[in-house]
């Protein structure tokens, strides 16, 4: 599409010129030459004056971090993210691509999934519990194994998360479907503007699952259950099965004591990831599985929920100084609560708040929030 | 057929109505919903781009609907059922009881000062407190009290009785009713006016958990002089501490008497009370040190549009703001030689008559800043001053400020009645729910011999809501003359 | 007046407002003894109905002829003691209030004998007054039923068929030769969508064959005397000379746009006003594809420093105009503040937005550079000047008051603001009124203002005129200041310090008062150098009976 349609699908030629993007904007608030209005006036403009190329060249259409804080906050509740996602793949098409971090090995990783390559990831599921060809549920387990790999030495366990997931489903009496064949879900390669190999990818993950005949799909990563619950059916139509996240899946059961948790004496704080709070609304779901644990004291950041703060990096792009000091500073407000563990629902928040907090002496610990669950259910 | 008018609303614009048709001589019936006649223009401190007294410049036009032969006052009052049509409409009215005989009633006040019940003052905006028994305001016209039947402990069972043992003009009567009857006018004029949009709305200003995060009529009752705190321009967190204060000092009090009881009766040990004294006198030095810190208010900022211009929750501007605000941060600089004031703003929206050179005076005269973009979060700093983060769009940078006190510029909304009031009168409301009206024809809504007036019609300022409401008695007198 | 002196002091008790600090029957006894006192009685509320049938009762008993009332403050409550006194048979001005309220029971609270003290100083005081208190008439005047309302733009009009409506005959006067004002040349009116014209030709049209109104196209006001209810008019129109009697009179004279000279360039053809830009809507004579307006074009400047409230939704309106005409038009707005007042500006604002109209804003010291065929324009977002493709360049230029406000404004002796916007009685309380009495204001000769606020305000105007000619007569209060001419030497300070511009010379060559015109401000009184000005009610010699009084004790 081009950027004059853009400008009118996603709203933006509402937008007021009044700032509050950028006000919110944790990439602003670091990197004072980056601003998400200014962004918007620019590309309008040379779409107008017909020089959009030139403005598709920009580096800034990578510097955000797609974290959704001025969507919730715009007064003419512009599509930014749309808008910005859009921008990505325009920009993609003619050469201007993001700075990919850690050498581009999760892109390549990606790649290599769409190549046809056999797989086999699936021998730490068979060691953590069980797990069944064909059924009802697909449990999504996304690039926790991968993840697993490169960033072992940070101290993450991802694939501890996912053993984890595993056996709190079996002990409710559900074995999933696991696969060999699933692929990556394509987030990043949506909101890195390759589009082509979001949809490749896509497509496989939807014909795996009907062959499975699964019905229900869970996601332990916010990113997974996002992409598949608002970018596959914008692409694909309507998915024929559902879409769950995990922690929605088993708060709905906490009431019914199915756990018998045990008590864990601690101070915690709770970070909402952009992807699952704000973007998809759940909110409550890691707070109510929190406060179901006997002995766990939940004190708030002064930013949570809709306020919540990015980690710093999406998409495994453009990470740098700037985004060490949002992380940093996030660290510093949940030490401000008196916790002593950050609790995070994400693989990708755990990693860089663990990268971050490595390099600094703040006495803090991240905790993953299915892994919390599990050490009270004594797995 | 009736030649007489009714007009709902006792604010400016419904005032101005009145007393227009009154002079007329027309009969008019002035209904109001709270005790007192006055609305939103008796709460402002002062007025743009004049800075008079509000109520000083108001208090008159009360005194004159009052004591006009051609005005009927009806407060207390709300509009039960209207039938007929222009020129004859039957208007069913219920007057609540007031449970005191307004024609004895001198307002004294002595009942006030003896009634043990105390509860937030909603014409304060609840940062003061008034009694069960109470004046609406001091300058509140009628000029009488009223009993508040949801707090007075008469009407909660329990044994007091108090203000009537002590009104020397036996004006209390516990068993007034509320009274039902009907009125037949040959027009009416709706002038109900507005509310101000409740910015808790808006979590990432901190409303409602920040205590120095207040609204703009919340900070005119903090300005005036017969306000919560008498004009003294106080911060309600320092407020809340005083009250601590007073309090931990009450508990002091009593923790004193009771050691003192202890050794003079010598039984057993003392210990327990004097460990409990000790932890209070801790407490209230601790609190003492606390309001010693926090000092005099000198930043203040003002945060316009709030819930204004914002289609997630008023797509409409609120008209005044802008000039509310730059009025607040000039008449703060007469509350304290050191205070400076910051004003957040997208649209500097001066467009009335006199109103850019008043915005100019402010910066210019009275030192205001003025940042240009919307204020995006309201934080706390360690010491728990309210923080803004904000774009400063000139600068094109974000900044974060400390203040001492923020003040919300909050939407101008529609009456919580006026939805009620259209079904029973049965005219049309626009998109944003005010009251609709002809484009040419500015006053007269979509129900025959039915017009409107002031900020039932849409977000307006005072000359405005008066300009309007002498139109709409224009319209009003045609009606009932049976000539227009 | 040379009958006995017989004064009652009445004093309130106040509850316990004034009783809780002073001593009531100890105030009594001393006023008793005060010089021409014959009752001194204390109530418990003065103000109640057992208070004044109190004054009353004692009025006929005593065949008192002065009343004096020490309780609170006379703002609010004088006028019910005056009307006591009417009632009681007595002049309603042989009354005298003293305040021992506010002034002693309250702000001296923690003082007592102070407060009792004062009390009695200032009851001493009000009973010497009351010695020297004259009665007051008040007069009556009769009202021409008649009104002349000046200028037919859309206020003049609405106000003249408002007025009509209700049955009053009204002159209408237009210097033109057309009726309509600004109306006439312009295109749409917004957001109601009609055509202006339609407007107009419909408002012409009733009044035309309106038999209580009366309309004078190319007629000059030339002089007014006289006052409320009481004018005498005499206009021309072309050659002829006409006068008339009025009750009121209403100014609707209307405004003008700048016609911005020297600046953006403009020049009527590539670069024009919002008002030329209407001309040519209304022909659909547009061919431009790119089009750039500029906002407060010669408004918030220096020499102009108003903001002319209107021109940003003009702006607005022509843009969703021009996008209706040429859908694949570029257009920019370049503002500073855009003024979309409202539920209804916004939404239009919206709207244009929605349209694709760009709105790129401008500071005043980096304002935008018209030249050949482009605009030059510092973009915030792009933090360097552009050039934006302009076949059309559209000023925004302010309303200005016409040329003849002042010499209007002269001959009605009501005042303009520096801007030479007429200026009403009070900026918040009375918008449409002047402080002159009978005359009153509405539409753009007041401030800018849409058609719909023209409107409401020539609506309002002629339901304040309505008040006076729905009177047969007007009374007045005697409390006004008047000319003793055996001392009046002439020296016009009465007639420089007037407010109300209402002394004049007669034809004794003497200042002259005319009481149905005084306010009654005093300001003359203080001022006259030869002390030949007397305000009744507040003499010289009451003043100095009170001082006396106090320096007595």
């Amino acid at each position: 599409m081009s950027i004059q349609g853009l400008i009118k699908k996603t709203r933006v030629s509402l937008c007021q010129d009044c700032g509050i993007c950028t006000g919110s904007c944790p990439v602003s608030r670091v990197l004072p030459s980056f601003s998400p209005r200014q962004m918007i006036g620019r590309l309008i403009l040379s779409a107008d004056l017909d020089m959009e190329e030139e403005s598709l060249r920009e580096e800034d259409i990578w510097s955000c971090l797609t974290c959704a804080r001025c969507l919730e906050r715009c007064p003419s509740k512009v599509e930014y993210l749309e808008f910005v996602r859009a921008v990505r793949e325009e920009a993609f098409r003619i050469g201007n691509k993001t700075r990919y971090a850690h050498d581009g090995i999760t892109q390549t990783l990606v790649q290599m999934q769409t190549a046809g390559m056999p797989q086999s990831k699936t021998a730490w599921a068979r060691e953590a519990g069980r797990i069944q060809d064909e059924g009802e549920y697909f449990l999504f387990v996304g690039c926790l194994p991968y993840l697993d790999v490169v960033f072992r030495e940070l101290g993450v366990s991802p694939l501890g998360s996912a053993g984890s997931m595993l056996k709190i489903l079996n002990r409710l009496g559900i074995d999933p479907v696991v696969r060999n064949e699933e692929r990556c879900c394509g987030h990043d390669m949506l909101w890195n503007g390759n589009v082509d190999l979001f949809k490749e990818l896509a497509a496989f993950n939807i014909e795996l699952i009907k062959r499975c005949g699964c019905k229900k799909v869970i996601f332990g990563c916010p990113e997974g259950y996002l992409t598949f619950k608002t970018y596959y059916p914008l692409y694909f139509g309507e998915l024929d099965f559902e879409i769950i996240h995990f922690y929605d899946f088993i708060s709905d059961k906490i009431t019914n004591n199915a756990f018998n948790l045990s008590p864990v004496e601690s101070t915690v704080t709770y970070h909402d990831p952009c992807r699952l709070g704000r973007m998809a609304g759940i909110y409550e779901a890691p707070r109510k599985i929190i406060a179901s644990i006997p002995g766990m004291k939940l004190k708030e950041m002064e930013r949570n929920r809709e306020s919540s703060v990015c980690c710093g990096v999406s998409c495994w792009a453009n990470c740098s100084s700037y985004s060490k000091q949002i992380q940093m500073d996030r660290i510093k407000e949940a030490k401000a609560t008196g916790a002593d563990t950050l609790i995070t629902a994400c693989p990708k928040c755990n990693i860089h708040f663990t990268c971050a907090l490595s390099s600094s002496d703040i006495e803090m610990e991240v905790k993953d929030l299915t892994h919390v669950m599990a050490s009270a259910m004594n797995i | 057929m009736s030649k007489d008018v009714l007009v709902i609303g006792g604010g400016i614009a419904g005032i101005q109505a009145c007393l227009d048709l009154a002079d007329q001589g027309i009969t008019v019936y002035l209904l109001e919903r709270l005790p007192s006649i006055g609305g939103k223009m008796a709460q402002l401190d002062k007025t743009f781009p004049t800075n008079d007294c509000s109520i000083c410049i108001m208090g008159p036009k009360l005194f004159e609907v009052e004591r006009h032969p051609n005005t009927h006052l009806l407060t207390y009052s709300e509009v039960e059922a209207v039938d007929g049509e222009a020129g004859n409409f039957m208007v069913k009215i219920k007057k609540k009881a007031r449970y005191i005989d307004e024609d004895k009633c001198t307002a004294c006040g002595l009942c006030a000062e003896k009634c043990p019940v105390i509860v937030p003052d909603q014409f304060n905006m609840g940062l003061g407190t008034r009694r069960a028994i109470y004046k609406y305001f001091p300058q509140g016209i009628p000029s009488v009290y009223t009993i508040d039947d949801s707090v007075c402990r008469v009407f909660q069972g329990k044994k007091c009785k108090i203000c009537a043992k002590i009104c020397e003009a036996e004006a209390i009567d516990y068993e007034q009713k509320d009274i039902v009857f009907e009125l037949n006018v040959g027009a009416i004029i709706v002038a109900t006016g507005f509310e101000v949009f409740d910015p808790s709305d808006i979590k990432s200003y901190g409303y409602g958990t920040i205590a120095d995060v207040i609204t703009a009529l919340e900070f005119e009752r903090l300005l005036n002089a017969s306000g919560p705190t008498r004009g003294h321009l106080e911060r309600p967190s320092s407020l809340n501490i005083k009250a601590e204060i007073k309090q931990t000092e009450k508990k002091i009090k009593k923790a004193k008497a009771r050691l003192k009881s202890l050794e003079k009766k010598n039984q057993g040990s003392t210990d327990e009370a004097r460990k409990t004294l000790a932890a209070l006198d801790e407490r209230l030095s601790g609190l003492k040190a606390k309001e010693a810190a926090l000092g005099d208010v000198k930043d203040i900022a003002f945060v316009q549009c709030v819930g204004s211009r914002d289609l997630r929750y008023n797509a409409h501007c609120c008209s005044y703001g802008c000039m509310h605000s730059v009025k607040e941060a000039i008449v703060s600089t007469e509350h304290g030689s050191e205070i400076r004031s910051t004003i957040f703003f997208t649209d500097m929206r001066a467009y009335g008559k006199e109103f850019h050179e008043y915005f100019l005076r402010g910066g210019a005269e009275y030192g205001i800043q003025f940042v240009r973009g919307r204020v995006a979060e309201i934080n706390q700093d360690d010491h728990g001053r309210p923080v803004i983060w904000c774009e400063d769009m000139d600068a094109r940078k974000v900044k974060k400020l400390p203040f001492d006190l923020i003040v919300l510029a909050t939407a101008c909304v529609p009456s919580k009645g006026i939805e009620k009031l259209a079904n029973i009168m049965g005219f049309d409301s626009d998109q944003s729910g005010f009251v609709k009206t002809d484009p040419n024809k500015p006053t007269t809504t979509s129900a025959k011999g039915i017009f409107v007036c002031g900020c039932a019609n849409g977000p307006m300022d005072i000359p405005s809501s008066v300009s309007m409401a002498s139109a709409a008695a224009s319209m009003a007198a045609q009606t009932v003359k049976g000539l227009g | 007046m040379n009958t006995e002196l017989r004064i009652g002091v009445f004093i309130c008790h106040c509850g316990i407002n004034i009783a809780g600090v002073l001593d009531i029957k100890g105030l009594c006894e001393y006023a008793k003894a005060l010089p021409n006192v014959v009752t001194a009685q204390a109530n418990l509320f003065t103000c109640a109905e057992t208070g004044t049938s109190a004054i009353k009762k004692a009025v006929k008993d005593n065949n008192l002829n002065r009343v004096v009332v020490a309780a609170c403050t006379p703002r609010t409550h004088e006028p019910l003691f005056r009307a006591s006194c009417k009632e009681a048979g007595i002049n309603p001005f042989l009354f005298e209030m003293v305040n021992i309220r506010e002034h002693c029971s309250w702000v001296h609270r923690h003082n007592k004998d102070a407060a009792q003290a004062k009390a009695g100083d200032l009851i001493r005081m009000a009973v010497a007054k009351a010695a020297f208190l004259e009665p007051i008439e008040t007069f009556k005047s009769k009202v021409e039923p008649l009104t002349l309302v000046i200028g037919s733009g859309i206020a003049g009009m609405t106000s003249a068929l408002a007025l009509a409506d209700q049955g009053f005959e009204v002159i209408l006067i237009e210097k033109e030769e057309n009726m309509g004002g600004l109306l006439r040349h312009l295109h749409k009116i917004a957001p109601a969508n009609v055509a202006a014209s339609e407007l107009i030709e419909e408002k012409i049209a009733a009044i035309k064959k309106n038999k209580r109104i009366k309309y004078f196209t190319s007629a000059i006001l030339e002089e007014v005397t006289g006052y409320v209810g009481n004018f005498s008019v005499r206009f021309s129109c072309g050659n002829d000379s006409y006068t008339c009697k009025v009750g009121v009179i209403i100014v609707a004279t209307g405004g003008i746009p700048l016609r911005p000279e020297g600046l953006f360039n403009y020049d009527g053809k590539n670069v024009i006003t919002q008002s030329e830009l209407e001309i040519k809507l209304k022909k659909r004579d547009i061919e431009a594809k790119s089009i750039v307006m500029i906002q407060c074009a010669g408004a918030r400047i220096p020499e102009r420093n108003y903001c002319s409230r209107i021109c940003c939704m003009v702006a607005i309106k022509n843009c969703l105009y021009l996008k209706d005409i040429i859908k694949d038009a570029k257009i920019f707005v370049l503002f500073r503040d855009i003024q979309a007042y409202g539920v209804e500006n916004e939404a239009l604002l919206l709207k244009a937005r929605e349209a694709g109209v760009r709105f790129i804003r401008y500071r005043p010291d980096t304002p935008p550079v018209v030249e050949n065929g482009k605009v030059k324009i510092y973009h915030p977002a792009m933090g360097k000047e552009i050039f934006l493709p302009a076949d059309l360049v559209v000023l925004s230029t302010p309303i200005v008051a016409h040329d003849d406000a002042e010499s209007i404004s002269r001959i009605l002796k009501v005042p303009i603001n520096g801007n030479k916007f007429f200026l009403e009685a009070h900026a918040k309380l009375s918008p449409l009124d002047f402080a002159f009495n009978g005359i009153y204001l509405c539409g753009n000769a007041r401030y800018p203002a849409t058609v719909r606020e023209a409107t409401c305000q020539a609506l309002g105007a002629a339901s304040r005129a309505c008040i006076t000619l729905s009177h047969d007569t007007i009374e007045r209060v005697g409390t006004v200041a008047s000319v003793q001419e055996e001392l009046c030497s002439t020296c016009f300070t009465c007639i420089k310090v007037c407010p109300y511009n209402v002394p004049y010379i007669n034809e004794r060559g003497r200042a002259e008062i005319e009481p149905m015109q005084c306010q009654g401000c005093g300001i003359c009184v203080a001022e006259c150098p030869a002390e030949a000005i007397e305000f009744k009610y507040i003499s010289d010699k009451q003043i100095m009976a009170a001082c006396e009084a106090l320096l007595a004790s």
